[in-house]
């Protein structure tokens, strides 16, 4: 399931059979066929953003339905003037669905799973699918010039959907400490990207 | 923009950079939301600049299986068309339209209610300003097309529910009929990728305009009018505004944004 470092760039979902912008658009719209090409396009990798959150599939199926679910009811609205693309815009979608739910399931307790991603914080084959895109290369190179604890605090929390408690056990800080590591090194991370 | 930190612009700054990446509690989460609902500019732009940031960070996650199901329960949970189309607000003085291509199509495919109830809220004159129109689905499994027509020329064709079962010896061509025209306008054969952008020019695309893809050979009709059956068929019209209501395209560029779902196969073409 994981891509190496070598693999062929994945299709650019803009590029796709069915262009994801106008799919989206339609679907927000309450057309259900355009709600299923949608998930037949990107369902793998929407299921893969909710799972990282969730690390429980049942969960993470929870988090899809109710993203779709408020697509297809127009509370969520697709408007290709924001200047999200539409294959972020929808993972950033689910993304809210699945922290949604990772909230309510109790996410503020310490983390009941040891090791979300093996034993690193996050792999590196992870990063290098990030470093596939020009705009991924750019993020990293912003983290990478962070003080070691800031990067590992705002990578861990976006990549397992952490809370501030459960960063600061993984990192073994106090959770104040990962707290503001997290806001410093957001800071410098807009500073870095503008 | 505030420099971090300076006041209340960092702490929303900061705020709409936390809520992004997922770190505010249920209840700081919720009031985010909250404040953007009730029109907190300066919060919506911060969110949005900072979903833009991270945007690239969704690649962290590796894609996966969803269980086999999960649409099936997905669309057993959405909401029926009816209640959809009826939460959204009331078009001033609608004017129902006929359409009797798809209400021909609609008996073959068995689903004239549904349809129907989609045609009811056509209007005859576009709203103003750039929308959407979209067509319910024929049926769960039934391939279908959107095409999108801006007035200016531009046309995109879309394949939804996947695509026909190719035939090595055939291929599909797009074809447009404006109404009162004798003899269709070829628009190409359309690529097995299943999208077609035209650029402006080489149609006018029309209240009315009549789509239609029929099965050639290889290299396109051979005498420049549709030789082969018809395989879907369809008709420009502007967009539901009951629908296009709900949609956000206030910033979309300029003109009228046409669409309609193109259906088959075994639709003869209307006169």
């Amino acid at each position: 399931m994981h891509r190496s470092a070598s693999a062929p760039r994945p299709p650019d979902p803009e590029e796709a059979p069915t262009h994801l912008p106008t799919l989206l658009a339609v679907a927000c719209a309450g057309d259900p066929a355009a709600l299923r090409a949608v998930y037949q396009t990107q369902a793998r990798r929407l299921f893969g953003i909710a799972e990282a959150v969730l690390r429980d599939a049942d969960a993470a199926a929870d988090a899809l339905q109710d993203a779709f679910l408020r697509m297809a009811d127009g509370a969520e609205r697709f408007d290709r003037a924001r200047g999200l693309a539409a294959a972020d815009w929808l993972a950033e979608v689910v993304r809210r669905s699945a922290l949604d739910l990772a909230r309510r399931r109790g996410r503020e307790e310490p983390l009941a799973d040891a090791a979300p991603s093996g034993a690193g914080d996050v792999a590196p084959d992870t990063l290098a699918r990030v470093a596939a895109h020009a705009e991924g290369r750019r993020v990293l190179e912003c983290l990478d010039a962070l003080p070691e604890g800031q990067r590992r605090c705002v990578l861990l929390a976006h990549a397992h959907g952490l809370s501030h408690a459960q960063v600061a056990e993984r990192v073994g800080v106090p959770p104040g400490t990962a707290k503001a590591w997290i806001r410093r090194g957001l800071i410098r991370l807009k500073d870095c990207l503008g | 923009m505030t420099p971090p930190g300076d006041g209340d612009g960092g702490d929303l700054d900061a705020l709409a950079a936390e809520y992004v990446l997922g770190t505010l509690t249920a209840s700081a989460a919720a009031e985010v939301e909250r404040a953007i609902a009730a029109g907190d500019a300066p919060l919506r732009d911060a969110v949005a600049a900072w979903r833009r940031r991270l945007a690239p960070l969704a690649a962290l996650a590796p894609a996966r299986e969803p269980p086999p199901g999960l649409w099936d329960r997905i669309e057993a949970a959405l909401p029926p068309p009816l209640a959809r189309i009826a939460d959204a607000p009331p078009p001033p003085r609608p004017r129902r339209v006929r359409w009797p291509a798809f209400a021909a199509a609609a008996g073959g495919w068995g689903l004239a209610a549904g349809l129907a109830l989609v045609l009811a809220g056509v209007l005859s004159r576009p709203p103003p300003g750039p929308a959407l129109v979209t067509m319910m689905v024929p049926g769960r499994e039934a391939p279908a097309w959107f095409v999108e027509a801006h007035p200016g020329g531009e046309l995109r064709l879309v394949s939804v529910n996947g695509r026909p079962p190719p035939d090595p010896a055939r291929v599909p061509q797009l074809w447009a009929l404006p109404p009162g025209g004798a003899d269709p306008v070829s628009l190409g054969v359309i690529p097995s990728a299943g999208l077609l952008t035209l650029p402006p020019g080489a149609v006018q695309p029309r209240e009315g305009t009549l789509m239609e893809i029929t099965s050639e050979p290889i290299g396109g009709s051979p005498t420049g009018r549709p030789t082969g059956p018809v395989l879907f068929i369809g008709k420009l019209h502007p967009p539901l505004r009951s629908l296009s209501g709900a949609l956000n395209l206030a910033h979309a560029p300029a003109g009228t944004l046409y669409a309609v779902r193109v259906f088959g196969p075994g639709v003869s073409r209307p006169r």
